[in-house]
């Protein structure tokens, strides 16, 4: 099953939802205000990764279809006090698709604490952080759309959960381009979007001093091994006088990280690692990052196609990473 | 047998403990009863004098009373001397002993977090507490002696059963598998990390029985990481 999806006008994504569609739609703010209400869920963002490459666009739409439900889909906002009933409340055989607004406090909720919703990795979940033209980060917010209701809001998440028929299972799966270096290994006692204090090599440490000293490429990520999937955690900035680290996703204690390997080709690495099942993919997203790092504008990165986000959802929130949906029989 | 001594058998209050108190009008559809040591040779317990414990009272949710929540109220003797008393708590814990071994056994016979809520009325932010500490090793469950909770036969499965000690070996690192499922690796690499700081026998049980109930699931999907499990 794949479901039909690409960059369109905003007439053909409102004919689409007129049709009845389910559908998730990312785009510009003033692009989605324009859509019809309509089963549909969506988030703010101009960057997309188009059949044809990397594309800037205020006025078209990314939009995925969703179909081969067993049910008609369930669309619905959540709020920070109820978004860990997510998996609880998800289909017991389907998926769900999430869209937070970025920089809003269910953001920083829900990447501090998703791992331990109740039934977190149990029932697939996948989506994406909503975003802003970067020209107008200090002017506009994030935000996410309910579209049965045409409400938009910075500080819900929206829902899509999605009902599978008993033949057929979503499976969410990744594509990070970064490994671990085979530099110090860095582990922090504390929860956090940022970090000064931290571990090296066993050792006490500021991580800003640290990277500072080394030089360090601040946009290879940290990495962490989660028993064979790389989870990066993207570096923001570095606050000199602050002597802290400002991060795009937060650490965890326990979790042993490194500085990735740098890449020599980024693009040609990306294009190589992108999976070869491009008849069953159901939705993607891909990092805004991987679009700024490897100039990805007008460059095809192959026929993996969506929004390119602030941060992406697979299971819990992920940095610099393409995540993608599969439904199987 | 009379009444009280009844009622002490039901909430597992023994000698030389006693019910000193009982109050019906503190919160709807609750009963608070107040626990102390008896001097020897008192008579009935509402009118008897308790042996008050020096320090202050703590109080716990314990196992209902028919449609009633109790609340234990107690002072903690010295030492580890409450540590095997069924209606007694861990400081910082919102539920006596007996009740987190009755929530234990839920969790590993599978009753979903609001099942767990809705059957022994108790809040989800309590519960939520409660499993917190758990995970983080900070509260236990060994040493009581109520029965932990029993294994759920897998009828015509490649799946171990929950007490099979290959989930015990797959959470503490003894045994590694080539895991190709996204969501098997970061359950996994949250459980091991939790497993890591948990000391207790019995919440490492309960974290197998997360584990094992995981596989049961997605069984389908685990076809590779199942074959790996087969050969310990």
């Amino acid at each position: 099953m794949k479901a039909d999806q690409g960059l369109m006008s905003v007439s053909s994504a409102a004919e689409l939802i007129r049709q009845g569609k389910y559908l998730s739609i990312a785009g510009d703010e003033a692009a989605l205000r324009q859509l019809p209400s309509g089963h549909w869920i969506g988030g703010t963002i101009p960057y997309f990764m188009a059949a044809d490459g990397g594309t800037v666009s205020r006025e078209q739409v990314f939009v995925t279809e969703v179909s081969g439900f067993a049910a008609p889909p369930e669309l619905r906002f959540y709020d920070q006090g109820s978004l860990p009933q997510i998996c609880r409340n998800a289909p017991e055989n389907g998926y769900s698709i999430l869209i937070i607004p970025a920089f809003s406090a269910i953001h920083a909720s829900f990447a501090r604490n998703a791992p331990n919703f109740e039934e977190m990795y149990m029932k697939p979940l996948i989506g994406w952080i909503a975003g802003v033209h970067l020209d107008d980060l200090s002017t506009v917010t994030p935000k996410v759309v309910l579209g049965s209701t045409g409400e938009f809001s910075a500080d819900h998440a929206v829902v899509m959960d999605v009902a599978l028929p008993p033949e057929k299972f979503a499976q969410i799966d990744i594509v990070n381009l970064f490994r671990p270096g085979t530099g110090d290994r860095i582990t922090f006692a504390d929860t956090g979007f940022n970090a000064a204090d931290c571990q090296i090599n066993g050792q006490p440490g500021n991580l800003a001093d640290y990277l500072l000293a080394n030089n360090s490429d601040t946009r290879l990520p940290l990495v962490a091994d989660y028993s064979g999937a790389m989870i990066n955690v993207s570096i923001k900035s570095i606050e000199r006088e602050a002597r802290r680290v400002e991060f795009y996703a937060p650490v965890f204690p326990g979790i042993e990280y490194r500085i990735a390997a740098p890449l020599t080709d980024y693009l040609e690495a990306f294009r190589a690692a992108l999976p070869q099942v491009e008849a069953d993919i159901s939705f993607s997203c891909n990092c805004i990052l991987n679009f700024l790092y490897s100039d990805l504008a007008g460059k095809r990165t192959g026929h993996v196609t969506g929004p390119m986000t602030f941060g992406e959802i697979g299971y819990q929130l992920l940095n610099q990473t393409l995540v993608y949906l599969t439904i199987t029989e | 047998m009379k009444p009280e001594d009844l009622l002490r058998e039901a909430l597992d209050i023994y000698a030389p403990w006693q019910i000193v108190r009982m109050r019906n009008d503190l919160g709807k559809g609750q009963i608070d009863i107040w626990v102390a040591q008896q001097a020897p040779k008192t008579g009935w317990f509402f009118n008897a004098r308790p042996n008050v414990e020096q320090g202050n009272e703590q109080i716990w949710r314990h196992i209902n009373i028919g449609n009633a929540r109790c609340i234990v109220h107690a002072t903690p003797p010295s030492g580890t001397a409450g540590d095997n008393l069924q209606w007694f708590g861990e400081a910082d814990q919102p539920f006596t002993h007996g009740l987190s071994r009755k929530i234990a056994s839920m969790f590993m016979e599978g009753f979903s977090f609001p099942a767990v809520c809705s059957t022994l009325d108790i809040s989800v932010s309590d519960l939520w507490k409660f499993k917190h500490r758990l995970d983080s090793g900070k509260s236990g469950l060994s040493g009581k002696t109520a029965r932990a909770g029993s294994a759920t036969p897998q009828a015509e499965s490649a799946i171990p059963e929950a007490n099979d000690p290959v989930w015990e070996k797959l959470l503490d690192g003894t045994i590694s598998i080539d895991i190709r499922i996204l969501s098997l690796k970061l359950l996994l690499t949250k459980l091991r990390e939790q497993f890591s700081v948990i000391t207790d026998s019995e919440v490492r049980i309960l974290k197998a029985h997360e584990m094992q109930r995981y596989f049961v699931r997605h069984e389908k999907l685990l076809g590779h990481e199942l074959a790996q499990l087969a050969r310990f």
